[in-house]
């Protein structure tokens, strides 16, 4: 899919809470010892949720691409709404004193904010508004024992998208979508956990699924693994992305910026769009970056995005994913129930 | 954040007064607070009344921000034993209380440590 007009992120803003699960505490409550895949996950206060990372990083996004009122749509793409029915994106865009604008939230499992990102890219490339934030956020849940707990964590980003300027920090060259009806991960209505179908999880669905849509992107915009200097891709696990990797004939090098799964779990609709920050937060003019979501149910969204020159100087706007990792505190179990308001009283 | 700033002796207010108490000038115009400050004093409340049993234990601070106004707010994310009179902080976007598990949730500020270098050397402009 391309735009007819070019168009181009000109801010972004990453958010990952404060505190860090060591999943040697899941291990220990649930299984008698031992470690997930992935060394800790990031956990979101008891006064945090989706629209208030939402609002964090949306806020350094719109700083950064200097839009400040200027926007024409506020989406959130989340799994984790803090309402069943009330609007994330209209809290979202109160907190950023927006009111003329076209406001929604997304729902398509982890792959929610790409989407978002997706229609936002739309409406500028037609026109009909001039720049659009598109929010990747999730509250991941998972049942308490369940092996999703190892992983399920709090985070995202933000992306202000505009018409490619002179001033873009970033332009989007392209994308493609596949989505099929697979049946390997979904909450009913009312439910508080997700289900998951573990032989669904793998072939059938974020692999098929993330190497279709990367495969169909190297053909409609004739390119190849060696023209891009990073990729991202969705990480539900640490091994899942470095495997559909090397399927796909990336490299470690490639990939090693934007994996944070090992550091902070699975941000569902974060996840991704997390890795993006992360390598923003270092690439160099020029430089082409592949992003690939997966979002179970099923589908993946694939660009092509290309960093340019203001990405040097604007990027000190923000916070780097690095500081935000690395500033952190750990909690055990028993806080992480607290938190996640899974005790009762 | 949003405050005022008096037009005629230029004092900074928040939350927004309708009259200047340094000089009780009128004219006032809508002023965004920096966000950024350092923490004054601070106590830890054990006790809640209803609708904050969930944050139980909470830290409130008098927070001076780096344009002098003076504030109280919920303190967060600071391990208390790490809180230090004079600690940085900035703010931050939080759930205040919500209505019950199906009430209306409220949003407002508190205040937080930097989380980056970056944001550490902003709240000492």
């Amino acid at each position: 899919m391309r735009t007819s007009t070019p168009i181009a992120i000109e801010g972004y803003g990453a958010y990952i809470p404060f505190y860090r699960l060591p999943t040697t505490e899941v291990a220990r409550i649930w299984h008698g010892g031992g470690a997930g895949a992935n060394k800790e996950k990031a956990v979101a206060s008891s006064d945090e949720d989706t629209t208030t990372m939402a609002v964090e990083a949306a806020r350094i996004a719109v700083a950064m691409a200097g839009v400040e009122k200027n926007l024409g749509a506020i989406f959130v793409g989340t799994e984790s709404k803090v309402y069943a029915v009330k609007p994330t994106s209209t809290i979202v865009a109160q907190a950023l004193g927006c009111h003329e604008i076209l406001a929604a939230d997304f729902e398509f499992a982890c792959k929610a904010g790409t989407e978002a990102m997706q229609v936002i890219s739309g409406l500028v490339g037609s026109g009909m508004i001039d720049h659009g934030l598109a929010c990747a956020i999730d509250t991941a849940q998972g049942r308490p024992g369940d092996d999703l707990e190892f992983t399920a964590a709090s985070g995202g980003a933000a992306y202000v998208i505009g018409r490619s300027s002179r001033n873009s920090i970033t332009k989007i060259l392209g994308s493609v979508t596949y989505v099929s009806d697979t049946g390997d991960f979904w909450r009913r209505q009312g439910e508080r956990y997700p289900r998951h179908l573990s032989r669904f999880t793998g072939e059938p669905a974020y692999f098929h699924h993330v190497e279709t849509a990367v495969k169909n992107l190297f053909t409609e915009f004739k390119t190849k693994p060696s023209d891009f200097q990073y990729a991202v891709f969705h990480q539900p696990n640490p091994r899942f992305p470095v495997e559909a990797a090397t399927r796909l004939g990336f490299t470690m090098k490639q990939i090693e910026t934007g994996l944070l799964n090992p550091v902070i779990g699975n941000t569902y609709s974060g996840s991704s769009p997390l890795g993006l920050a992360a390598v923003l937060d270092i690439a160099k003019p020029q430089d082409k970056i592949l992003l690939c979501s997966f979002g179970s149910g099923a589908g993946s969204d694939a660009f092509i995005l290309e960093a340019q020159e203001p990405l040097i100087e604007k990027r000190k706007m923000g916070v780097p994913v690095r500081d935000l990792i690395e500033n952190n505190v750990r909690i055990d179990y028993g806080m992480y129930t607290k938190f996640r308001e899974k005790l009762q009283r | 954040m949003l405050g005022n700033k008096c037009e005629k002796c230029q004092a900074e207010f928040f939350p927004p007064v309708n009259i200047c108490r340094a000089c009780k000038s009128i004219d006032l115009k809508p002023l965004e607070m920096p966000g950024a400050g350092k923490i004054l004093s601070y106590t830890l409340q054990k006790e809640s009344v209803a609708g904050f049993e969930e944050q139980e234990p909470m830290v409130f601070g008098l927070v001076e921000l780096s344009n002098g106004v003076r504030l109280v707010a919920q303190i967060v994310d600071f391990p208390y034993e790490s809180l230090k009179i004079g600690s940085k902080v900035k703010a931050v976007f939080r759930r205040v209380k919500a209505d019950g598990p199906s009430g209306q949730i409220y949003y407002g500020y508190k205040f937080g440590p930097p989380r980056s270098p970056r944001e550490t050397s902003a709240t000492e402009e």
